[in-house]
């Protein structure tokens, strides 16, 4: 009963205290897409991710409605750090969706307009104050149609920061000069001060945005092999059920040895001090993932400490590699390549090494037998993409004669011109494809992800290899195809199935047959050793496809933006050089990403893997017959 | 030859190259995304030099002997009837090939002997070789941007030529083209090239290339005929770029960024 009455309690405190306009609210997700070419359009970072923003603590003198239902705490603001754009997950603030959606495109105007100099947190108070003006100023001015929009946010704003809210007279002082800044941008300089941090301002960026580390420099461990990794290879732990971002920092790992019992016992720990997420200690699995959850949402701030030990709780670890077994063949080793820092803007020279193998297993590999019906139908189906018939004019002898050639052929004899019987007649024939293709798939450890109950994203990768080989056997065209897969940077596996002089028989099948997952993703490196491959193929075109299932990513810092910069810079390279490239992805989430690395028209996403071994080879057939 | 030189603003010394090119007898590749004003400099140089030009604008059916020249019949007899390469190469002044790459592979080899120190032009048809006299110029162009798939300047054939490069404008200067060719008023120009240069950073990521000059050009005519401003955008800058229903509703609060709403 007391439960009951409770949470009935608290269900009414919190209505009356929530003045967000359930029915009008916007979501980031709704409007993601369109706010990152608008974003971009105004001179925002390019490579810059929009992700939902954590609720921050605001330290603002809370209203008498808020602090008795104890919400009002949090508020979402916009910032942005290296590699992502964060705004509010949704904006209800306002009753008219249109005006919460416009709210969602001047946070991005004036994101893309941020200098983010001097340094978010170093500004202080005051200076996010004139900061904010500023840049509001700034905005209005270089985009004046944004002049009447802002407007109509200002005006729809200002009343609802007085409501329910009972100020003194320094605190109605502070809220003046903040409307009068919103009102007349650049027109107030100080910031009167109070007790309290200023009511939060959801037209303005954020006045202290929680602090970024640089994750590379953290990790102190030199390269090693045992050191096993905190998150999944290269496909994004998905937390489908809440995807609210928490606020976190990173810290030193609490020794475990003597970590707690260093405080008195007699004090009290609030559980916000240190509540142990730390997973190797606790036993009970089920039930303490979820409380963990809870508990993460009760706290303010999650720290995060970066263990020496790691255990499996949601990421299943398969650190079982693929054994360096006697039937593997060096075939290069030691290629010295180099690597692109994007904070440096440098290419780091002979930074990355290559070892180029092949598994030779002694043994004729057959197709598949479930593989072989969709292998004859799509051998036929390219065979009418590929070969196309097109009449061949000025042969020496042909189904019909080649009017154009006869009338050229009379005019000239008329004209007194002495010519030798010319070739009069035409062909209908196949055009002459002069192509090769060199097809490079990820064998990174997610690819050992189950996507079904019998089959592997490697196992689709197999498949579509093997249905690829087959359907291209017969075209005429010159392809090869490579695996990759790395483990830092001195050690990035390519796997060689089939070279491009070889002929597709038993042994490239049984290699393909033998392929495993394994390591991790750095893909720069990988493509820059297929460039140097496929680059000296004397042929018209040069095709690289690139085959893959989630981020550019290893052990050390190549992940998240570095990752993309290297591999962009080494698709750059790859078309510089004449190759032409493109992406074939089964990572749903690649459009974020993708575009920037590829280029708009440069890649494609199969939201469904298991349908990537029949679309490969059409895929290729459309790619490489001439665009009309 | 009209009296009258075709309007162009200088991005570099590109004028005074050309005429030293022009002196010289050497062959000129211009390249740049579309819209640059590749076309319209050749038709300013040629009228600054007093030369006549002779454009081709290829296409991938374009042969050899559509710029070489063929025998037609006429009446009873056949006619020789020159190419405008041909044509260009007997008379003299400028034969500007209009993005060369798109047209046929045979084509590259017939002006291979016009770029080099020989500058004949050979015509097996009738048996000719044509000398170029000293006031032809040969010139090419292409776009580097839209690489298709298949396409491409064979390095053979880039090394012959004189290279210039295009872009797009600095903002006052396209701000003073758009108002000179369209009579604009200032401020409305100054919007609309803001408002190309924010599209232009989506290249390559969003969009396949940048709104060029020349749909300023377009857009600022419409504005300046009476047309709304912004229905005018849509149509001039945005439905140009891209087919993508959100793509372009994304676009389009870019024009709202610039014009209100």
């Amino acid at each position: 009963m007391e439960e009951h009455v409770g949470q009935l309690w608290d269900k009414l405190v919190t209505q009356i205290s929530d003045r967000t306009y359930k029915e009008s609210a916007v979501t980031l997700s709704e409007v993601s897409k369109p706010l990152g070419i608008f974003f971009r359009a105004l001179g925002g970072d390019n490579a810059l991710r929009i992700v939902e923003s954590t609720a921050t603590q605001h330290f603002a003198k809370r209203n008498w409605k808020h602090r008795l239902a104890g919400t009002g705490k949090y508020t979402e603001l916009s910032w942005q750090d290296e590699d992502t754009l964060h705004l509010p997950k949704q904006i209800n603030l306002f009753p008219e969706a249109a005006l919460n959606k416009d709210c969602y495109y001047w946070l991005a105007a004036i994101s893309a307009h941020s200098l983010e100099n001097p340094s978010a947190r170093e500004r202080g108070l005051q200076g996010w104050f004139s900061y904010s003006q500023s840049l509001t100023q700034q905005v209005l001015e270089r985009f004046p149609g944004l002049h009447s929009r802002y407007q109509r946010l200002v005006t729809a704003y200002l009343p609802l920061r007085q409501i329910d809210e009972q100020f003194t007279p320094e605190e109605q002082g502070q809220e003046d000069a903040i409307a009068q800044a919103l009102n007349k941008p650049g027109s107030i300089e100080q910031l009167p001060t109070t007790q309290y941090a200023p009511k939060p301002v959801l037209l303005w960026p954020h006045p202290n945005p929680p602090e970024v580390v640089d994750l590379s420099a953290k990790k102190s461990q030199p390269d090693n092999a045992e050191e096993e990794e905190e998150s999944s290879p290269s496909k994004p732990k998905k937390n489908e059920q809440e995807n609210k971002r928490r606020n976190a920092e990173r810290v030193d790992m609490p020794d475990g040895k003597d970590g707690l019992i260093l405080h008195r016992f007699e004090s009290v720990f609030g559980f916000s001090e240190f509540l142990n997420v730390d997973r190797s200690t606790d036993d009970d699995e089920e039930a303490d993932q979820d409380s963990a959850d809870k508990n993460a949402d009760d706290m303010d701030f999650l720290s995060v400490a970066r263990d020496n030990k790691t255990k499996g709780g949601k990421v299943k670890f398969d650190l079982d590699l693929p054994a360096e077994s006697s039937n593997e063949v060096v075939l290069e080793s030691d290629v010295l390549l180099p690597e692109w820092d994007y904070k440096k803007q440098i290419l780091q020279k002979e930074y990355c090494s290559v070892i180029n193998y092949m598994h030779d297993t002694g043994k004729v590999g057959e197709l598949p037998e479930r593989l072989r019906r969709t292998a004859k139908k799509l051998r036929h189906q390219l065979e009418t993409l590929t070969t196309k018939r097109v009449w061949h004019r000025h042969q020496s002898e042909g189904s019909e004669l080649d009017l154009d050639a006869y009338i050229n052929y009379i005019g000239e004899r008329y004209s007194g011109h002495k010519v030798e019987q010319p070739d009069l007649y035409q062909q209908l024939r196949s055009s002459e494809r002069d192509l090769s293709c060199l097809l490079l798939a990820d064998f990174s450890l997610s690819t050992d992800t189950w996507l079904s109950n019998d089959a592997r994203i490697i196992d689709v990768i197999r498949d579509s290899l093997f249905l690829f080989s087959e359907s291209l056997r017969n075209t005429g065209d010159q392809f090869s195809i490579y695996g990759f897969s790395s483990r830092n940077r001195g050690h990035i596996r390519f796997n060689t199935l089939k070279t491009f002089q070889e002929k597709y028989n038993g042994i490239v099948r049984s290699r393909i047959q033998a392929i495993k997952p394994g390591f991790y993703t750095r893909m720069g490196a990988a493509i820059r050793y297929a460039v140097k491959k496929l680059e000296v193929q004397d042929t018209q075109q040069r095709l690289l496809l690139i085959l893959t299932d989630g981020k550019p990513n290893d052990l050390d810092r190549y992940e998240g933006r570095y990752g993309v910069e290297d591999t962009r810079r080494a698709i750059h390279e790859a078309k510089a050089q004449g190759l032409q490239t493109f992406c074939i992805t089964i990572d749903d989430q690649g459009g974020e990403y993708l575009p920037h690395i590829f280029g708009n028209s440069g890649y494609t996403i199969i939201r469904k893997p298991e349908h990537l071994p029949q679309k490969l080879p059409i895929l290729y057939a459309n790619l490489t017959t001439n665009p009309v | 030859m009209t009296a009258e030189i075709p309007f162009y603003s200088p991005q570099g010394n590109e004028e005074s190259l050309f005429q030293h090119a022009f002196k010289n007898q050497l062959p000129v590749l211009l390249k740049g995304p579309t819209g640059s004003g590749k076309t319209r400099f050749i038709s300013h140089m040629a009228a600054q030099l007093n030369i006549p030009l002779h454009t081709v604008s290829c296409h991938d059916d374009l042969t050899a002997s559509d710029i070489v020249g063929r025998y037609l019949i006429g009446d009873g007899q056949t006619v020789w009837n020159d190419g405008p390469l041909t044509r260009a190469v007997r008379e003299g002044g400028i034969c500007y090939l209009d993005e060369v790459v798109e047209a046929r592979k045979d084509t590259t080899v017939v002006i291979h002997p016009l770029t080099d120190d020989r500058r004949i032009l050979p015509i097996d048809r009738t048996g000719e070789t044509l000398h170029a006299p000293d006031n032809f110029m040969l010139v090419v162009s292409y776009n580097p941007g839209y690489q298709s798939m298949m396409k491409g300047l064979k390095p053979s054939t880039r090394q012959r030529f004189i290279s210039m490069s295009f872009n797009y404008l600095k903002p006052e200067q396209e701000q003073q083209v758009v108002e000179k060719e369209t009579g604009i008023d200032a401020l409305m120009a100054k919007k609309l090239v803001a408002m190309a240069n924010a599209l232009r950073q989506l290249k390559d990521h969003d969009l396949e290339e940048g709104a060029s000059t020349r749909l300023l050009v377009y857009t600022a005519r419409l504005i300046q005929s009476g047309f709304d401003p912004v229905e005018a955008c849509l149509a001039g800058l945005i439905e140009p770029l891209s087919d993508e229903e959100d793509v372009v509703s994304a676009l389009m609060e870019v024009v709202f960024a610039s014009f209100g709403r």
